[in-house]
C-alpha cells in the first residue's frame, strides 16, 4: 500500500485537485481526493505540492522492436517480405531490455502502444504494454489491440520498387480491399463448413471483420486518408487513423466521420512527400473541431522520450493545456482501447502515474517519480541519461 | 525610417539584461542604441513589446537550409556531391534555394543566421557559408563565404562509399587516409604554387586544391562530422598533424571525453538535439552532452542539423540543454554568441549591442517556457515572420 500526499493531482477526466492524495493498492488506484482515508500502516510519499499525473501513454510506437543504436540486427519492426502479413504479430519480436524502455520510464511514459511497421498494407497485430518488466507477455495490457494496416509511399516503395505489388496508391487499396473481402469470404466459408481448411493469414483477419478489434492504418495524405475511411466504411470494419499529417485539410470530413486520430510524428523531419505539410495546425483543428485524438513519436521516428515536449510545442500553437496533457494521457488510451484501465486518476484504473518536478508540459520540467503497477521503476538521481 | 522597440526585457546575448529596455534600429538595419527606455527620435516607428522578452536572433552554426529538401524526396537533394569521396571543389552557395521553405521554418524558430554545410558522405565534403533566413538572393544573404570546409568521419562515408559504391572509403582507417592524403597534396600545391608566384611562372590552378590551400593557410577551419569518441579522437589527431582549425560537428559521444576536448580547445557543435539513436554512432546520445562539454571549457554550440531537427524547434532543443542544467544565460549563448564567433561573424551579429545588425527575436515570456515562444523575428531591422495562431 503507498499513498502519495500533498500532491496537485491532475486527474485528467475530472480536472485537478490541489493539496491531495492518491492511495494505491494491489497494483489499482483504491481513492483520491483532498479528505481521502490513509491506514496509518502505509507508506508516504510527500509529493510536496508536485503535479502528479497518470503516466504518459504513447499509443504508436516500434519500441523494442526497432532498437536504441543497433541498425539491422535490432530492427524486427517489418516483415517485408509479403504486402499481407495480418498473421504477424508484434510481440514476437519485442526486446524488453531495448534502452528504449529506460528512457520511456524516465521520460513519465508508463504504456505504450508498439505497432508493426508500414511497409506492408497489412503489417500485423500490435499491443499495447507496460513499460516494465522483461518478458514480455507478462507487461501486456491488451493484446491484440488492432492489426496495422499502411497506405500511401511506404507499401508503395517496399514493394514497387522491385517491380511487385503493389506499385501505386490503387494497388495499395485493391490489395487492402482484396484481403478484407478474403477475409470475409473465409469467415463465410468457416460457418458454412464443418471442416473448414485453415489459412492463418485470413484467420488472423476475422477479429477486424467481427468488428472486435480495429484497423490501424498509417495515412498521412488527405487523400490516403480519404481512402481509408472509404474502404473501412466499405466493409464495415472497426479502424482508427495513424499519423494523419494532412488531417487539418479535411476536418470537417474527419468530424462528420467521428474518427479517432493519432497524430503525429510532428517533430519528425520531410523524410518524404507524403509528411511534407507536418506542422501543429492538425492537432490543433482538431482539438477545436472536437474531434477524438491524441499525439504520437512513432519511436523511435522521434525519440518518446519528446511526447511530452509535443504537447507542450501544441500549447505553444495554441492548445489549452488540459487538452495537450489529456492527448498524451487518456487520449492515447482511448485510440488503443485501454482507457479502462489506464490513462487517467480515477479509482479502479492502475497504479500508473508521475511525479513531475514542475508543470508537465513544461520543457524544463523532469518526471521524478514514475510508478507502473504501484511500483516505484524510476527516480530521478544524479545519474547520466543518454 | 528608425524603428524603435519599447518596453520589453532585453536580453543583450553578453549577460546583460534590460528591463523595459528599448532597442534603436537605423535605416541601414544597424543597432543605433540598446539601453533604458529613454527619449525615441520623433521620426521612428513606434513597437510597442511591454510584457515580451527580446533575444538575439538565434544563430544555428550546423544546417541544410534550402539545400536539403524537407518532404521532396530525392529530386531536393543538393548536399551530398556523393560520386567522389573528396570533393572539396563544391561550395554549398551553390545548392541552396533561397525560397525554400525551410527558410521559413529558420524564421519561425527565431533563427536570422545559419551556417549552411554540404553534407556527411564525403570524407572532404565542400565549401559551407553563412547567410541569413530572409532574401530571395542567396547572394544577397551571404554574410560570409566561405566559412570552412566540411569533413566526415564514421558511418555515412562508410555507408556511402563502402557500402553503396564497393569504393574506398570502407573503414574508418580509409576515410583517416582519404583527408590525410587531401591535406598532405594540398601542401605540395602549396609548395609548387609558391614557387610559380615566386619565379612569376603560369601555375594551374585546381579549385579542389585551393579550398584545401585555405584550411592550412587557417583562413577557414575545417569542419568535421564525427559522431563516435574515436572518430573526434582521429578528426584532432589529423587536424593536429597539419595544425588547422577545426570544429566537431555533432561531437555526440563529446560528454566521454570531455576533459581531453577542453584541453584541446575544442570547438563543438553540438546536435541535432531531441534526437533517437537509430545508427550505432549514435547509441551513445545524451541530452547533457553539451552541458558536460560547457563544464570542461569546450566552446560549445548547438545545431539543430536541419532538416534532422527542424530549425523551427531549435528553441524548443535549447529549453532540454537548459533543462539539463546549462545555465539560462549560458544556453541563450550557445544558440546566438558562440555560433557568431565560432563562423567568425561576432563583428555583425550573435548579441545586441550598437553597430550590430538589428536581428532579434520577440519571445511571448521567459525563454525556455511555454510562455516564451517565438511571436515575431526580425532581420536588419525589419519583421520578417510573426506567428498567427492556428
Amino acid at each position: 500500500m503507498l499513498a502519495i500526499v500533498n500532491a496537485r493531482l491532475i486527474t485528467v477526466a475530472d480536472g485537478i485537485i490541489e493539496n491531495g492524495a492518491v492511495l494505491l493498492k494491489d497494483k489499482r488506484i483504491v481513492s483520491l481526493g483532498r479528505d481521502i482515508a490513509i491506514p496509518d500502516n502505509c507508506r508516504k510519499i510527500d509529493a510536496i505540492g508536485r503535479p502528479v499525473t497518470p503516466g504518459l501513454i504513447d499509443a504508436h510506437t516500434h519500441a523494442g522492436i526497432s532498437e536504441h543504436g543497433i541498425d539491422w540486427a535490432g530492427n524486427d519492426t517489418n516483415e517485408g517480405t509479403n504486402p499481407v502479413n495480418p498473421f504477424c504479430r508484434v510481440k514476437d519480436g519485442i526486446n524488453m531490455k531495448d534502452r528504449a524502455f529506460d528512457k520511456l520510464r524516465k521520460a513519465g511514459i508508463t504504456c505504450i502502444g508498439v505497432l508493426p511497421g508500414s511497409s506492408n498494407i497489412l503489417g500485423g497485430a500490435g499491443l499495447a504494454l507496460k513499460c516494465t518488466g522483461i518478458i514480455v507477455d507478462e507487461a501486456i495490457v491488451k493484446d491484440p489491440i488492432g492489426i496495422k494496416a499502411a497506405l500511401g509511399e511506404n507499401p508503395k516503395k517496399c514493394y514497387g520498387k522491385n517491380n511487385q505489388s503493389p506499385a501505386t496508391r490503387m494497388g495499395n487499396a485493391a490489395v487492402l480491399r482484396e484481403s478484407l473481402l478474403k477475409a470475409k469470404q473465409y469467415l463465410e466459408k468457416k460457418q458454412s463448413s464443418k471442416e473448414p481448411a485453415l489459412d492463418m493469414k485470413w484467420e488472423a483477419l476475422l477479429p477486424v471483420i467481427k468488428k472486435e478489434i480495429p484497423l490501424f492504418i498509417h495515412c498521412h495524405r488527405h487523400d490516403d486518408i480519404v481512402t481509408a475511411v472509404r474502404i473501412c466504411r466499405e466493409f464495415d470494419v472497426r479502424f482508427a487513423l495513424e499519423h494523419v499529417t494532412d488531417g487539418h485539410l479535411i476536418a470537417d470530413f474527419l468530424k462528420k466521420h467521428q474518427v479517432h486520430c493519432a497524430v503525429g510524428p510532428t517533430l519528425y523531419y520531410g523524410s518524404k512527400v507524403e509528411n511534407r505539410d507536418r506542422s501543429f495546425k492538425t492537432p490543433v483543428q482538431f482539438d477545436r473541431k472536437k474531434i477524438p485524438f491524441c499525439f504520437i513519436t512513432d519511436h523511435p521516428v522521434v525519440d518518446a522520450r519528446n511526447l511530452a515536449l509535443t504537447a507542450g510545442m501544441a500549447v505553444q500553437w495554441g492548445m489549452s493545456e488540459e487538452s495537450a496533457l489529456r492527448a498524451i494521457t487518456l487520449g492515447s488510451a482511448e485510440h488503443i482501447g485501454i482507457n479502462d484501465r489506464v490513462g487517467s486518476l480515477e479509482a479502479g484504473k492502475d497504479a500508473d502515474l508521475v511525479i513531475w518536478s514542475g508543470n508537465p508540459l513544461e520543457f524544463t520540467s523532469f518526471a521524478d517519480m514514475t510508478i507502473i503497477n504501484g511500483d516505484t521503476v524510476y527516480e530521478r538521481g544524479n545519474r547520466p541519461c543518454y | 525610417m528608425l524603428l524603435a522597440v519599447r518596453g520589453a526585457k532585453i536580453y543583450t546575448g553578453r549577460g546583460d539584461i534590460i528591463e523595459k529596455g528599448m532597442l534603436l534600429a537605423g535605416d541601414d538595419g544597424k543597432i543605433l542604441d540598446v539601453g533604458q527606455d529613454t527619449a525615441v527620435p520623433d521620426n521612428a516607428e513606434i513597437l510597442d513589446l511591454e510584457g515580451r522578452v527580446i533575444i538575439p536572433g538565434l544563430i544555428d552554426a550546423h544546417t541544410h537550409v534550402g539545400i536539403w529538401g524537407d518532404g521532396e524526396g530525392e529530386p531536393s537533394q543538393d548536399s551530398n556531391e556523393w560520386i567522389d569521396p573528396v570533393t572539396a571543389g563544391v561550395s554549398a552557395l551553390n545548392g541552396v534555394n533561397p525560397l525554400h521553405n525551410s527558410f521559413e521554418g529558420a524564421r519561425e524558430g527565431g533563427i536570422t543566421t545559419v551556417q549552411i554545410l554540404p553534407g556527411s558522405v564525403n570524407p572532404v565534403g565542400g565549401l559551407c557559408f553563412a547567410c541569413k533566413t530572409a532574401g530571395s538572393i542567396i547572394d544577397d544573404m551571404v554574410i560570409k563565404n566561405p566559412t570552412g570546409l566540411k569533413g566526415a568521419m564514421g558511418e555515412n562515408p562508410k555507408w556511402a562509399h563502402g557500402q553503396m559504391q564497393k569504393k574506398a572509403p570502407a573503414s574508418r582507417m580509409g576515410i583517416a587516409a582519404a583527408i590525410r592524403e587531401f591535406f598532405l597534396r594540398a601542401g605540395e600545391y602549396k609548395v609548387k604554387k609558391n614557387r610559380a608566384m615566386e619565379k612569376g611562372e603560369f601555375f594551374e590552378t585546381d579549385i579542389r586544391m585551393e579550398s584545401g590551400l585555405m584550411v592550412l593557410d587557417r583562413k577557414i577551419p575545417f569542419r568535421v562530422h564525427a559522431h563516435r569518441h574515436d572518430d573526434i579522437a582521429t578528426a584532432l589527431r589529423i587536424c593536429g598533424e597539419f595544425a588547422i582549425d577545426c570544429s566537431i560537428e555533432h561531437c555526440t559521444d563529446g560528454y566521454l571525453i570531455a576533459d581531453y576536448l577542453g584541453k584541446k580547445n575544442t570547438v563543438a557543435m553540438v546536435g541535432p538535439g531531441l534526437s533517437s539513436s537509430s545508427k550505432l554512432e549514435t547509441a551513445g546520445f545524451s541530452d547533457e552532452n553539451a552541458v558536460i562539454l560547457s563544464r570542461h571549457g569546450v566552446k560549445t554550440c548547438l545545431i539543430t542539423d536541419h532538416p534532422f531537427l527542424n530549425c523551427r524547434y531549435f528553441l524548443a532543443y535549447a529549453s532540454i540543454v537548459h533543462k539539463y542544467g546549462l545555465s539560462l544565460q549560458d544556453t541563450l549563448r550557445a544558440i546566438t554568441l558562440s555560433p557568431a564567433e565560432a563562423l567568425g561573424i561576432e563583428e555583425r551579429t550573435g548579441s545586441l549591442e550598437v553597430g550590430k545588425d538589428a536581428d532579434f527575436a520577440v519571445l511571448g515570456g521567459e525563454p525556455f517556457t511555454l510562455k516564451g515562444r517565438v511571436e515575431s523575428t526580425f532581420i536588419e531591422g525589419k519583421c520578417v515572420w510573426r506567428r498567427k495562431l492556428y
